[in-house]
């Protein structure tokens, strides 16, 4: 889209190739060039994880021929890191979290789109105004509630007597903060099912919750999907609710596994990478499967409203 | 179904019985009801620890995992992230005998997080003494400990005072400490016949002898902003002695007073030996300046040896040695050294105090220190009875500096509110380095700021 209209800014009618191609040269060294520009730290972080630090990198430098290149960053980020607990204590948070988003929004987005009553705007707007709020300012009573929120412990992952330092604190806060967006862009997608369908299968005797269940939802799921991959990402990337939440070290997610490879005084970078490299697996793998429907997600919601 | 079998692994594992534990979350709950109270800015809090406090669980007698010392289980929340000092720790804990389930927080998150972890606590928690440990004190969120203090051999009056409130009591055992002095390179001062000075001329006349032999004089950091509160904090107790420094960093001074001033324009005398540009320079990149020889001094930490790999650049960790920070004005003459201790508090609640107590006895004590030093040699021992037979040569050097100093202060950003270092004084000292013929406006910036704290 872009490069035609670079391509055709001077509306040229005659002589269009030897015009064109100059700036298709400019563009193509200009994109090339700003590619690069961005593969650069990820590659540099990618190839000084093969590296040790300490006798190499350090000294010699980040752009330098390698001495030995070794897998060892990998192995140590993985044990020192203890990724093998912070990587499950992330999918118990995303996954329920995930699923419960998708669910409670499509039930808004629901109600929204195919029942009119008085406040269905009001709400709607609700919604999306929630997306605005910074998370961060609602942490202070968020805690103090949570903190005075008697938990059963049979409930919970952790024994902590309170909803606070429970990994079931941070799903529910992942939910209700996701819960805006997803809404905003299921009902937005929603809408554009035809209001037939339900009709169709009420006057066939079908209930709200077959309706719901049987004929919306199979017909949302490109936006599910869509919506799944991103979501899946933000919560992934979390780091502020596992850290200000979960007292326990061992309780955090994956995240956290960086913070613990920053050394106290000198750290040891190539373990960084190592372990940086590692933990965006999950998400590189999420979006190469859904790689469609991310792109499609990103634009979701924006053209209808 | 998963989860439970994770839980009953889990409480396997910590060797904890279900049971303790709901007592343990029980009086928790109660004790961060509390401790909310104490944390929060008004008296409203107060009636709310009451309402609020109900225990969500019920309590069972507490029958079981009683550990050899019959205190119980205990729990104990620890920055020791560091492989070295994690495992150094775990040593320490075990020589206590107390059975210790350790929480290990990254020490980033735990520090700039303290102020929401410390109400929910573990029993016994990591900490740092000075004024960081008083703040909690006196705004009740750590308990009283001075019964402990009865019984600790081996910790010096120095050390008491480094772990005393405000209101004389003790909150905090101390673990261990590491100076700040001025490193060096033995092998070039030897080679080039350079000698140690020990007054500010001699200092100053061993940079100008440096300068002209090729090598920078001073290695120069300043990156995350807090490499040179180091030169401020020794600059100031040199030039206006501890009991001023104290009193600056408690917020009782005018930061535009001439002694202040004055600091800053013998600084200014220094800086052309600096490194260049030291705000964007890491305190490692300043270190491998002074590993290759290119740097000749360094006032820094004594964990700069952590910079340097122990079996492939063994050559350089011997090779460094340090000396006191030269005398300036000899009224002070060399008698305050910067000496961070690192030690332990415990929770103003915890669920198991009778553990706690003896936990941090037990750390407090010979036997946790020498199994902390055989995995991490890098400290040095506050219990003066410490084995003291495996120190090398800068341990021994730390701690007769330590002991035969007057006056021992923590760092700029352990001595006074930790908010007003980082983002205060800190970025004054940042910008000073930038441009020190600004030294007049900064200094009225920052005691203009200094006015939003409270230093409570």
């Amino acid at each position: 889209m872009s490069d035609t209209a670079v391509a055709t800014a001077p509306p040229a009618t005659k002589h269009k190739g030897p015009r064109v191609k100059p700036m298709r040269l400019l563009l193509y060294t200009f994109l090339t060039v700003m590619a690069l520009a961005w593969l650069v730290p990820v590659g540099t972080a990618l190839y000084n994880s093969f590296r040790y630090w300490e006798a190499d990198t350090q000294p010699n430098g980040a752009f330098s021929l390698p001495e030995t290149l070794t897998l060892d960053n990998y192995r140590d980020a993985w044990n020192v890191g203890e990724m093998a607990k912070t990587f499950g204590n992330t999918a118990f948070i995303v996954i329920p979290a995930l699923f419960f988003t998708l669910l409670l929004a499509a039930m808004v987005a629901y109600a929204c789109t195919r029942y009119s009553w008085k406040f269905n705007i009001a709400f709607l707007v609700l919604f999306t105004a929630g997306n605005l709020m910074p998370q961060q300012v609602l942490f202070q009573p968020l805690f103090q509630f949570f903190k005075r929120m008697p938990w059963p412990d049979i409930l919970s992952d952790t024994d902590t007597g309170s909803l606070l330092g429970t990994k079931i604190a941070v799903i529910l806060i992942h939910v209700a903060f996701q819960v805006g967006f997803c809404t905003f862009v299921l009902s937005n997608y929603m809408k554009t099912i035809p209001k037939e369908i339900d009709e169709a299968a009420a006057v066939d005797g079908a209930g709200v919750w077959r309706r719901f269940f049987k004929i919306i939802l199979p017909l949302t799921r490109p936006a599910l999907a869509a919506l799944g991959t991103l979501e899946f990402t933000w919560l992934y990337n979390d780091f502020f609710w596992g850290a200000v939440l979960l007292n326990r070290g061992d309780e955090r997610p994956i995240t956290s596994s960086i913070a613990v490879l920053n050394g106290q005084w000198a750290s040891d970078f190539n373990l960084i990478a190592a372990a940086s490299i590692l933990i965006a697996l999950p998400t590189l793998v999420v979006y190469l499967i859904l790689q469609k429907q991310f792109i499609s997600g990103l634009t979701l919601g924006a053209s209808k409203g | 179904m998963t989860k439970t079998a994770n839980r009953l692994q889990s409480l396997r594992d910590s060797s904890l019985s279900r049971r303790n534990f709901v007592i343990g979350s029980g009086a928790a709950a109660v004790g961060g009801a509390t401790l909310l109270a104490a944390c929060g800015d008004d008296d409203e809090a107060a009636p709310a620890a009451t309402t609020t406090a109900a225990p969500a669980t019920t309590a069972a007698p507490t029958t079981t995992a009683a550990a050899e010392t019959g205190v119980g289980t205990t729990t104990l929340g620890s920055n020791y992230s560091d492989e070295k000092p994690r495992n150094a720790l775990a040593a320490a804990v075990a020589a206590t005998g107390v059975d210790t389930i350790i929480n290990t927080i990254d020490h980033n998150t735990y520090q700039e997080n303290f102020n929401t972890y410390i109400q929910q606590p573990d029993d016994v928690v990591a900490w740092f003494a000075g004024y960081r440990m008083r703040a909690f004190a006196s705004k009740g969120v750590v308990g009283d400990i001075s019964d402990v203090w009865d019984n600790l051999p081996g910790m010096s009056d120095g050390f008491r005072s480094a772990a005393s409130g405000l209101d004389g009591k003790q909150y905090f055992v101390p673990l261990y400490f590491y100076p700040w002095a001025v490193h060096y390179r033995k092998s070039v001062f030897a080679d080039n016949g350079y000698s140690i000075p020990t007054t500010w001329d001699e200092f100053k006349a061993l940079c100008d002898t440096m300068a002209a032999d090729g090598i920078t004089p001073l290695c120069a950091a300043n990156d995350g902003r807090w490499p040179q509160m180091g030169m401020f904090d020794m600059l100031n107790m040199r030039i206006n002695g501890y009991d001023f420094h104290v009193s600056l960093m408690g917020g009782r001074e005018n930061w535009e007073d001439a002694r202040v001033q004055n600091i800053f324009s013998t600084w200014e005398e220094i800086l052309p030996y600096y490194q260049p540009d030291p705000n964007g320079r890491t305190w490692q990149d300043a270190a491998n300046a002074l590993g290759d020889k290119s740097a000749g001094m360094y006032l820094i930490g004594t964990f700069l040896t952590s910079n340097f790999d122990g079996d492939t650049q063994a050559d350089i960790i011997d090779d460094i040695d340090f000396f006191l920070f030269p005398e300036v004005d000899p009224a002070y003459g060399q008698d305050a050294i910067e000496a961070p201790i690192d030690g332990f508090m415990m929770a103003a609640e915890p669920a198991n105090e009778e553990g706690a107590k003896a936990l941090l006895a037990g750390l407090g004590s010979v036997a946790a220190i020498d199994a902390y030093l055989s995995v991490d040699p890098s400290v040095v021992a506050a219990n003066s009875n410490a084995d003291t037979s495996g120190y090398n040569a800068l341990q021994k050097k730390s701690a007769e500096a330590v002991s035969s100093a007057k006056f021992i202060s923590q760092f700029l950003d352990r001595d006074t509110d930790p908010d007003f270092a980082a983002n205060v004084a800190g970025v004054g000292i940042a910008d000073f380095l930038a441009t020190p013929g600004n030294i007049g406006t900064i200094l009225a910036d920052v005691e203009a700021k200094k006015q939003t704290y409270t230093f409570e």
